[in-house]
């Protein structure tokens, strides 16, 4: 074996902060806002919020005017990311999630900045 | 019939239980087994190999190249004649890594792993073509059966009590990582010092993994080291969540704008199947095998 095999690791691949992900699929009963097509499973990361899926699901729509959503997994809105939502619920990100969206009523809420 | 339950619902499974399941799955698959090896031995057969090789001064065939230099040399350097090269002995080291995460579970491809791992462990052992080593990986990877230990039912029948299908986590970056390391031990062990040893890790998983980045590098590193890896991706069962219809959403960094793009396009690995019935495999995996080996003795 020569020393560039023994000094080479292959476990080195860099401490690179990779994020995990989750499958979502996404669902409304809404027919206003429902997607054109069923876009099949999509994978995203897991420190998503409320507003980056609100953002994914306007892409999707194509819609001109972004319509902010919120979103229901297992009957519950989302108020945290994906990924302290599977942690508090005890749920592994190896399943798909389906995720619901609806209309947001109240107007996004502004937190004063002093 | 014999029934089968679903694997999801097994905790780890006992002795009895493993040894019934790989018989299952090794009856089942047997006519394809014979299939893939017929298919294999064609595509390993050294003799594929031969190639005529300069430089010799007799020989069958004239190597054009050196016709030139040859007269510019005043006849001198005559090595002009190419030979049929005698095909050297190639020994095999195929790891079969079959994915052990909860997501093979939740979408039936768990059943399919073990046909695709019966069908080829079988087929390699009937061709005889070298040393089998099975792993499994989700969290972490463990490995089910080294290299150097022959491939029985028994043997069979003991990985089959390693797979569960539960682990939470899929993490393919480590899996190549640690394969790399269980290639180059191997390696140093080959009882067959001399020969032309060729490494190959067939990936049985559904696909989904995470840090593409990171995988796409370790498999180039892999690949100057000459091990040659293949995805076969078992393709979910479940209606309307094919892989081929999956996309990946891709947020910028400000959290502006998203990309949203097909997730095999992003693909890390250069050579991936996919796979959605056991009965398809002998054929698409033979001729994966083909195009690589043909590319390896092309660029040896
Ligand atoms: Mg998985």
């Amino acid at each position: 074996m020569s020393d560039q095999t023994l000094s080479n690791s292959a476990g080195d691949t860099g401490d690179s902060a990779s994020t995990s992900q989750v499958r979502i699929q996404l669902s409304t009963r809404h027919p206003d806002i429902a997607l054109p097509e069923n876009p099949g499973p999509i994978l995203v990361n897991t420190n998503l919020r409320r507003y980056a899926l609100s953002t994914l699901v306007n892409a999707l729509l194509q819609s001109e005017k972004p319509i902010p959503f919120e979103f229901l997994i297992n009957g519950t809105f989302l108020r945290t990311t994906l990924d302290q939502y599977l942690t508090a619920n005890g749920i592994s990100a190896e399943i798909t999630l389906n995720v619901e969206y609806v209309r947001a009523i109240i107007p996004p809420v502004y937190l004063a900045s002093f | 019939t014999t029934h089968i339950e679903s694997i999801r619902e097994q905790p780890p499974r006992s002795e009895e239980e493993a040894r019934r399941l790989w018989s299952h799955y090794d009856d089942m698959t047997r006519n394809l087994s014979i299939s893939l090896t017929e298919q294999l031995r064609l595509i390993l057969a050294p003799t594929l190999a031969t190639k005529m090789r300069g430089d010799f001064r007799t020989g069958k065939r004239l190597n054009m190249k050196r016709i030139i230099p040859y007269i510019a040399s005043q006849y001198k350097r005559d090595k002009i004649w190419m030979r049929r090269s005698i095909p050297s002995k190639r020994n095999y080291q195929i790891m079969l890594a079959v994915d052990d995460s909860k997501s093979m579970g939740e979408s039936g491809s768990g059943q399919l792993a073990f046909e695709t791992l019966a069908l080829v462990a079988n087929s390699l052992t009937m061709l005889e073509a070298g040393e089998i080593s099975v792993v499994g990986f989700g969290n972490e990877v463990k490995v089910a059966h080294d290299f150097g230990r022959p491939f029985t039912n028994e043997a069979g029948a003991q990985i089959v009590q390693h797979f569960t299908f539960q682990q939470t986590g899929t993490n393919v970056r480590e899996l190549v990582a640690q394969s790399i390391m269980l290639f180059r031990e191997a390696r140093s062990k080959n009882i067959n010092a001399g020969t032309d040893l060729w490494q190959l890790e067939l990936i049985i998983s559904d696909g989904l993994c995470e840090d593409h980045d990171s995988i796409r590098r370790l498999v180039r590193q892999a690949q100057e080291e000459r091990i040659m890896i293949v995805f076969v991706i078992i393709d979910a069962l479940v209606k309307g969540q094919s892989i081929m219809n999956m996309s990946q959403a891709m947020f910028d960094s400000d959290g502006g704008g998203v990309r949203i793009e097909r997730y095999l396009d992003g693909f890390p690995f250069q050579y991936y199947l996919i796979v959605g019935d056991v009965r398809e495999l002998p054929g698409v995996l033979a001729q994966a095998l083909r195009q690589w080996f043909s590319e390896v003795v092309e660029s040896g």
